[in-house]
């Protein structure tokens, strides 16, 4: 094994590598284990049956048990030194998106912890670049991250393209191996493989699920940065807590109130249907969205079908048969084709994609509609809705586009994501923004 | 409130007023319903010598080839569920998944009629690696008997990594327990195991047990 392969990294082996040290990878502390890697408690029920304590928090990345070392060589940052810039991207930066790439590289040479507060589409990711090529151009390990795959998948060719380092690529399953990069793009979960590695750290989407939520993730993250390094959050609509620590002045932060090519936020429209699931077994769906849809399918415009629930994708799609629509592709979280068939939407080979909350984000589809069936659910949080709003209008040809929310009745959730659009919209028009 | 072992997501185990009648102690299940749901045991018309599941009740073409009047049964049919738990339990090695499967091994064992429960054995090496033997861990309280041992050196691949010709063609891995022929003399003896594939496995151990002297042997595997 190369040693390269242990910069920064915490790793599993069975042999003890010729330098680099190792530590136990579950450690006893005050009669409970512990593991190194994700830092989580081993139940008292998950023993191997010579009483041999083994983590089933991070099995997915390898069994961890009291007999496993993890080893570690500390990042030495060994890249061979730029002397021009990486950035190798023919793009143009608006005059609004330029202020705030300028104000995001202002922070991130202080090596100051940001938040980059931009509306969907506002073209968060390049808005990084000059901050990104501005830090490889240091010699300083960067990590883009997002706690969703699809996001890392489709930024990975991006940054490929733009910037000439060396980059890996990494999530569950990939098909190349790991290499030592100075650009690494990774799914969060990712991160409990490293130590100490990054300068500087990217978080794609922070809000989202599983991050928000997951204790496991949000210390992955912070480990996986230096002490010395900072890290920069991407998002559209941050939570609470980012909010209250800006507040606090611990997260320097960045906004951006409009999209890329100037046009306003699509604003979600409400209809109120009646108990649509009740009548889903029959099947039957509403008749304002069979009309909807049908519309939609006369005039070879794209759509997203958004459903609250995995449970009610095929009862959707068996429902829109009857009703002799195309029913589409149905896409959820453990779909082995997930990839090719989210593929297909966006090199544009089928015209309407039934999926949950997993591809509220982080995606570019161009020139869709969105419906969303049962935006009172409780899955649907404020963000998850301002999210499957801003898939729309995201293309310069194409930045008008409906949204269409379909509730039983109306909550609260719904109502603020309707009140977040119109302030950002609102902010936005003094910023020049037109109405698509 | 107990999370599902499968999933982790919270187990709702309703209590009916039935139950409680009962006064026994009230069920609580280690799967949650969709998980339970998910694990469908063989339903349609089966091999009667295998138990593949089929749309006849004909011998299959693959015992037809055996030739030999071998009875095995199964639980499951090696489906994608089946993979995935065999996937996890095996070989991530998640031992605690053993709780998904030990109903209905006590299950199936009940209805069994044999004398002596022979376990099919991993090699020591597997024993290092994995920690546990994966169709013990699905044993809750009956008796078992360890007669055969594997012999690694014969045995250099895993058999699930092999393909249908290969598996076919692999010599004998097992060997006799000194002492073992004391326990087996005409005795009825069930072997058991995780998936029956081919079924080279079960006829190379059955092969061991008659010579210690068993009078009859049958099989029970978790899938086909």
């Amino acid at each position: 094994m190369e040693k390269s392969q242990l910069f920064g990294r915490r790793l599993p082996l069975e042999q003890a590598p010729a330098s680099g040290h190792g530590i136990p990878a579950l450690r006893q502390v005050n009669g409970r284990w512990r593991c190194q890697r994700c830092q989580q408690w081993v139940a008292t029920t998950d023993y191997l049956p010579q009483q041999i304590p083994y983590c089933r928090h991070c099995l997915n990345l390898g069994r961890l048990t009291a007999h496993t070392k993890l080893y570690t060589i500390p990042e030495p940052n060994q890249f061979a030194t730029l002397t021009e810039s990486p950035l190798n991207w023919p793009g143009q930066l608006s005059p609004i998106q330029l202020a705030a790439a300028q104000a995001v590289k202002r922070y991130t040479m202080a090596g100051r912890d940001q938040l980059l507060w931009a509306v969907t589409g506002a073209g968060k990711t390049e808005i990084g670049f000059p901050a990104l090529a501005w830090a490889l151009q240091q010699g300083w390990r960067v990590a883009w991250t997002s706690p969703r795959v699809d996001v890392c998948l489709e930024l990975a060719p991006r940054l490929a393209q733009a910037f000439t380092v060396p980059q890996t690529v990494l999530y569950g399953g990939q098909a190349l191996p790991y290499k030592y990069c100075p650009l690494t793009i990774c799914t969060t979960h990712q991160l409990l493989r490293f130590e100490a590695a990054f300068d500087w750290l990217i978080v794609d989407e922070v809000d989202a699920f599983p991050l928000a939520t997951s204790p496991l993730l949000q210390l992955a993250v912070k480990r996986a940065q230096k002490p010395t390094g900072s890290h920069l959050y991407l998002t559209a609509t941050p939570g609470r807590d980012l909010q209250r620590q800006v507040q606090r002045r611990q997260l320097a932060v960045t906004y951006l109130p409009l999209r890329y090519h100037g046009y306003l936020l699509p604003p979600i429209q409400v209809r109120l249907v009646g108990n649509w699931r009740q009548r889903l077994s029959q099947p039957r769906l509403p008749g304002a969205i069979l009309r909807r849809l049908r519309r939609y399918q006369q005039t070879q415009q794209r759509y997203l079908l958004f459903v609250p629930h995995v449970a009610d994708l095929s009862p959707v799609q068996h429902a829109l048969q009857h009703a002799h629509l195309d029913g589409g592709v149905t896409v959820h979280a453990a779909d082995p084709d997930r990839q090719s068939k989210v593929q297909a939407i966006r090199d544009q080979q089928v015209t309407s994609l039934i999926t949950t909350t997993i591809l509220e984000r982080g995606v570019t589809f161009p020139a869709v509609n969105v419906v969303i069936l049962g935006g009172d659910d409780a899955v649907f949080s404020t963000a998850a809705l301002v999210q499957m709003a801003g898939r729309v209008g995201r293309h310069p040809d194409h930045p008008g586009g409906e949204v269409i929310c379909y509730c039983h009745s109306q909550t609260r959730a719904v109502q603020r994501a309707q009140r977040m659009i119109r302030t950002l919209n609102r902010k936005g028009r003094r910023l020049g923004g037109r109405r698509p | 409130m107990k999370n599902c072992v499968w999933c982790q997501r919270p187990v709702t185990s309703g209590v009916t007023l039935a139950a409680m009648w009962r006064w026994a102690p009230l069920p609580s299940p280690n799967l949650c319903a969709v998980c339970q749901k998910r694990l469908r045991p063989l339903h349609a018309p089966q091999c009667p010598r295998c138990g593949r599941q089929q749309s006849t009740t004909k011998v299959c073409h693959d015992c037809e080839r055996w030739g030999d009047s071998w009875v095995n049964h199964a639980i499951f049919p090696y489906d994608a569920t089946l993979k995935a738990y065999m996937q996890q339990y095996k070989f991530q090695g998640d031992y605690r998944l053993r709780l998904v499967m030990q109903p209905y091994l006590r299950q199936a064992l009940a209805q069994e009629r044999y004398d002596v429960l022979v376990p099919i054995p991993v090699t020591a090496e597997t024993w290092l690696t994995r920690g546990f033997n994966q169709v013990t861990g699905w044993l809750t309280d009956q008796p078992f008997q360890q007669v055969l041992t594997v012999d690694a050196a014969r045995k250099p691949r895993p058999q699930s990594s092999k393909t249908r010709q290969e598996r076919l063609q692999s010599p004998q891995p097992f060997s006799l327990q000194p002492g073992a022929t004391k326990l087996l003399r005409n005795q009825h003896v069930l072997l058991l195991d995780d998936v029956y594939t081919t079924g080279r496995t079960l006829r190379h151990a059955a092969t061991q047990i008659y010579l210690g002297g068993a009078k009859a042997v049958t099989s029970l595997t978790l899938a086909r």
